[in-house]
């Protein structure tokens, strides 16, 4: 895949989760409508009609995770697209969150001699991590607050998206 | 509930996309004889390895059970992978 810094190319990237970003830049147009008010440059009547576009903007904005129906998520999406040399590199992964959870019961599988030896590696590297520590428990309630979790990237030719629905 | 349905597509550049389907039940009732000596191999493993091999067993099962869902749909230049089970 080519590097995603390598086209500076801008194009309108749909995006299927909401957008913190954008009510930043809905604050940040508020305020330009005020500086020209301020300004002089147009009347109380025109940046009142200005905000009032602006607000009915946002809903329809921001909705998608926002609006997503509250209950248990069930799958962990990747999604990622970046503009490529041809066609749009695309990466589209769904992990049922069940999935992740049956495999973090996989640690309580490794045998405490492999633990010992990998602490003492980590030890070595710098990172004083005690495996032999990390229950299956623990790593179920990472699992379990995770729907809650969004990474969001924007780059100028393409994004990517983590999040549970 | 196992998977029941494996779907594997590629696209290469300059070829139409291949997809093929396969039905998981029949494919491990046919690879049952390997699958079985896969399983005596493995509760082996696990004895001289000290893992707790019934723990083991269900943890696998609980992976294998919780597959169905998993899609993974990657397309770079023009090269396109698909795996979906259901």
């Amino acid at each position: 895949m080519s590097h995603p810094m390598s086209h500076p190319v801008s194009r309108p990237v749909s995006h299927p989760v909401s957008h913190p970003t954008r009510e930043v830049a809905m604050s940040e147009q508020r305020k330009d409508v005020l500086g020209l008010l301020a300004e002089g440059t147009i009347s109380v009547e025109e940046a009142e009609r200005l905000i009032v576009a602006l607000e009915r903007a946002q809903p329809a904005a921001s909705a998608s995770l926002a609006t997503r129906p509250k209950g248990r998520a069930k799958y962990l999406r990747v999604v990622m697209e970046f503009l490529g040399e041809g066609e749009a590199d695309r990466l589209n992964v769904r992990v049922p969150l069940q999935l992740l959870r049956a495999g973090v019961q996989l640690a309580a599988l490794v045998p405490p001699r492999a633990l010992e030896r990998a602490n003492a590696e980590l030890v070595r590297s710098g990172v004083p991590i005690d495996l032999t520590q990390l229950r299956p428990e623990h790593l179920e309630a990472l699992v379990e607050h995770l729907d809650e979790t969004i990474v969001e990237l924007d780059m100028s030719d393409g994004y990517l998206r983590v999040f549970c629905e | 509930m196992m998977p029941q349905l494996l779907t594997v597509g590629v696209k290469r550049p300059d070829r139409r996309l291949v997809r093929v389907r396969v039905p998981v039940v029949p494919v491990v009732l046919l690879l049952s004889p390997v699958l079985l000596l896969a399983l005596v191999a493995g509760v082996v493993a696990g004895h001289v390895y000290h893992v707790d091999t019934l723990r083991a067993l269900r943890t696998g099962w609980r992976i294998v059970c919780a597959l169905p869902g998993t899609r993974f749909d990657a397309q770079f230049d023009r090269t396109a992978v698909l795996v979906a089970i259901r």
